[in-house]
């Protein structure tokens, strides 16, 4: 008895420590292949970087070896002397928050009225939201100056802002209403009881429920215009009406060959993109999720 | 003569009224007196306003005259014109769609006189309509900004496509568009080689890229969110803060660093890997200048900007599959590949199919991707005459189109197949989804 028993001990001793060799051996394996995929993400990023601190205008001028030719900040300092960068910035920064604000009222407003109203045509409505966001609205640029001349919207801010508030209410408002789906109607019935108007229902009592997919909304409505090029390209013409994405791009075309540059001007665009994408990581993980489930 | 009896037998003469002109039955018959001005107003708006929609929808028909012998901006803009006729029509049929309402309206009332015999009074009348205020209100910014702002140039667009708008000879404003009927579908379908040719490659990529594209970046993001969930290592959230870089840095910069870094000549690449005495400087490797190298550089490099959005994505999706179905899978010894198979995927797949469809359509449209990689190159043989290249795909050869040769007809007609070939998919998005299956719209 004795015997088996501490033979059974040492084969299982003995498995363990394959176990544990095993699961070693994998954990290496995987720690090296993910540094190996961090490498292949970061490595046009470094290159970005050193890019934009390094001396010389074009690409064929940057070491090869990341900071390889020292380090200067002669581009950022150009950036603000002799380009119209911050102007490029306020203009940017101006139609990113209109667009943000617009979208967030009007899409969740229909939203909210898709969710919890019954009227006539609802069902080819939505049908039409559908369909309609699955073109890019650039489909219409032509038409979309044309009215925009009828409108005298052409190359200003406002015409930017509804042109990017008006081509994702589509998408925009049935992300919303699915949502609202799912908050349970006890809520706000709770509240028209008590006697609260509709609008009060919805200001108090819905948006505040919804708060994480208007946070989503919020911060992709705000983001999606910071390099936006096709139509800032169609309708903004005068020098102080131009974006980053224009004046950044003019920067690399043909014509002009300031790579450095591009990257300094970049550079100070991504940063603040990045730090809120790392931060607000977990937030994004369950609004994405949150918006393939909820359908 | 207007007084209704209450068996049902005057529904004729309420709907009659009703339609012979908006709200009569209301204030004729029915009492409502209110909402019969409202749309007896409506109509008289109108009405009066009709000479003018006559003008537009002629306008339409013709798209005006050439008259060469006036200035230029006191001749007839036919794009002008296009868009106009199709705002009015677009104003026509929401005054259609209030006629239907406004009858459908004074039936239902007849309804409610029939059944308990009195009319209700304005003052309720008044409540109803505060109660429909708010959805109204809260409903009329979206649709009119979609009416006017994306459906009315969508229709524009498709109507491009059955004129000659393009240059040299039909821009408007100094010279006017004809329609044409399907000239530039025979065109672009069979009628001319170089631009069939175009076609048929373009569209070809288009759709092998926007399936590539969908799949490895799926897949790869799938893979990386596999292996960081089954890992559970502590120093797991700092390689995801990596990985979701590409995704957070705009993708017209990323792309720009790509194109430069990639660059045959003088691009960091290449330069590195002569320096590491890999190749010479006859024997660079064409990243960007070679058309089939380029094609799956495209996909390449979008898969390393797009990885992240689907890592994420299932990693969301993978926190919905409980702990308990791992455990019993892992006490029944199922291997990690067999867990992988048989729960993670199926699982994931189901949730976020929507997704991968959205995401097909988005790629198909994915503009930024390919011109500002590539810009579309390299040339190839017909690019001259049709400016589509190598690695354009339909959407940014539209791009093309519009700014650089001005052939808005032709441009057209590709929108059109876009939208030929999306509209299934959006439909079948959207049979799928919980709100159309349990029936509540």
């Amino acid at each position: 008895m004795a015997e088996i028993k501490i033979e059974s001990r040492k084969t299982l001793s003995y498995d363990n420590a394959v176990q544990k060799l095993k699961r070693r051996l994998f954990k290496t394996f995987i720690i090296l292949f993910l540094s190996l995929v961090s490498l292949l993400v970061l490595y046009p990023l470094i290159y970005a970087v050193s890019a934009a601190f390094s001396p010389g205008r074009s690409i064929s001028a940057t070491s090869i070896v990341p900071f390889g030719n020292g380090v200067t900040t002669e581009h950022f300092v150009r950036l603000f002397s002799e380009t119209n960068y911050l102007l490029w910035f306020r203009n940017t920064l101006l139609i990113a928050v209109g667009t943000s604000v617009s979208t967030v009222f009007v899409c969740s407003l229909a939203a909210y009225v898709f969710s919890r109203f019954r009227f006539v045509f609802k069902k080819t409505m939505m049908l039409a939201l559908l369909v309609l966001q699955i073109f890019p609205s650039f489909i219409g640029m032509i038409a979309i100056y044309v009215i925009l001349l009828r409108i005298k919207g052409l190359d200003s801010l406002w015409g930017m802002v509804l042109i990017y508030l008006a081509g994702n209410i589509p998408y925009n408002t049935w992300l919303v209403k699915s949502y609202i789906d799912s908050i349970p109607r006890a809520f706000d019935e709770a509240a028209r009881i008590d006697g609260a108007s509709h609008a009060r229902t919805f200001f108090s009592v819905i948006l505040p429920q919804a708060s994480p997919i208007i946070t989503f909304l919020s911060i992709v409505s705000f983001t999606g215009p910071w390099m936006e090029f096709i139509f800032s390209k169609l309708i903004l013409r005068s020098n102080e009406n131009q974006t980053l994405a224009l004046g950044l791009f003019s920067f690399v075309t043909d014509k002009k060959n300031e790579y450095t540059l591009f990257c300094a001007g970049a550079l100070i665009v991504a940063i603040p993109f990045v730090i809120f994408f790392v931060i607000t990581q977990k937030i994004l993980v369950t609004s994405l999720a949150g918006a393939g489930v909820k359908e | 003569m207007l007084t209704i009896s209450r068996d049902g037998s005057s529904r004729r003469k309420i709907l009659l009224s009703s339609v012979l002109f908006m709200g009569l039955a209301h204030l004729l018959f029915l009492k409502q007196y209110i909402k019969g001005a409202v749309f007896a107003l409506t109509e008289i708006v109108v009405l009066a306003l009709s000479p003018m929609i006559v003008r537009a929808i002629a306008g339409i028909i013709t798209l005006g005259a050439p008259k060469p012998d006036l200035p230029i901006f006191e001749r007839d803009n036919s794009m002008f014109m296009l868009i106009d006729g199709i705002t009015v029509l677009t104003v026509v049929f929401i005054f259609f769609l209030l006629y239907y309402i406004s009858i459908k309206s004074a039936l239902f009332a007849y309804k409610e006189f029939c059944l308990f015999g009195t009319f209700s009074d304005n003052r309720k009348i008044l409540s109803e309509i505060g109660s429909k205020a708010f959805p109204i209100a809260g409903l009329s910014p979206a649709v009119l900004l979609i009416l006017f702002l994306v459906l009315v140039p969508l229709i524009f667009s498709a109507g491009v496509a059955f004129t000659n708008y393009s240059s040299p000879a039909n821009i408007p404003p100094n010279n006017t568009v004809d329609w044409v009927g399907l000239d530039n579908f025979k065109a672009m379908f069979g009628g001319n080689e170089a631009w069939t040719g175009a076609l048929g490659r373009v569209a070809a990529w288009t759709l092998v890229w926007a399936a590539a594209a969908t799949f490895t970046c799926y897949a790869g993001g799938m893979f990386m969110a596999v292996i960081m969930h089954d890992t559970k290592m502590k120093i797991a959230p700092v390689y995801r803060s990596f990985f979701i870089l590409p995704y957070a840095v705009p993708a017209v910069v990323s792309m720009l660093v790509w194109q430069n870094m990639l660059n045959g000549s003088f691009g960091t690449v290449n330069r590195t890997l002569i320096a590491l005495g890999w190749m010479t400087k006859d024997t660079v490797i064409p990243w960007l200048s070679d058309a089939t190298l380029a094609k799956f550089v495209c996909v390449l490099i979008n898969l390393w900007a797009g990885f992240p959005y689907f890592m994420l994505l299932t990693m969301g999706s993978m926190t919905a599959i409980s702990k308990e179905t791992y455990e019993a899978a892992r006490i029944d010894g199922a291997s990690r590949f067999q867990i992988f198979r048989s729960i993670t995927l199926p699982s994931v797949l189901y949730q976020t199919m929507p997704l991968i469809i959205m995401s097909f359509t988005h790629n198909i449209n994915n503009f930024g991707a390919i011109f500002f990689l590539t810009g579309g190159n390299p040339v190839v043989a017909d690019s001259v005459t049709t400016s589509a290249k190598g690695t354009d795909i339909l959407v940014t050869w539209i791009y093309n189109l519009t700014i650089n040769l001005q052939k808005y007809n032709y441009a057209a007609v590709l929108a059109v197949c876009i939208f030929v070939v999306l509209a299934p998919f959006a439909i079948f998005n959207f049979r799928r989804t919980r709100s159309f299956k349990e029936g509540e719209l």
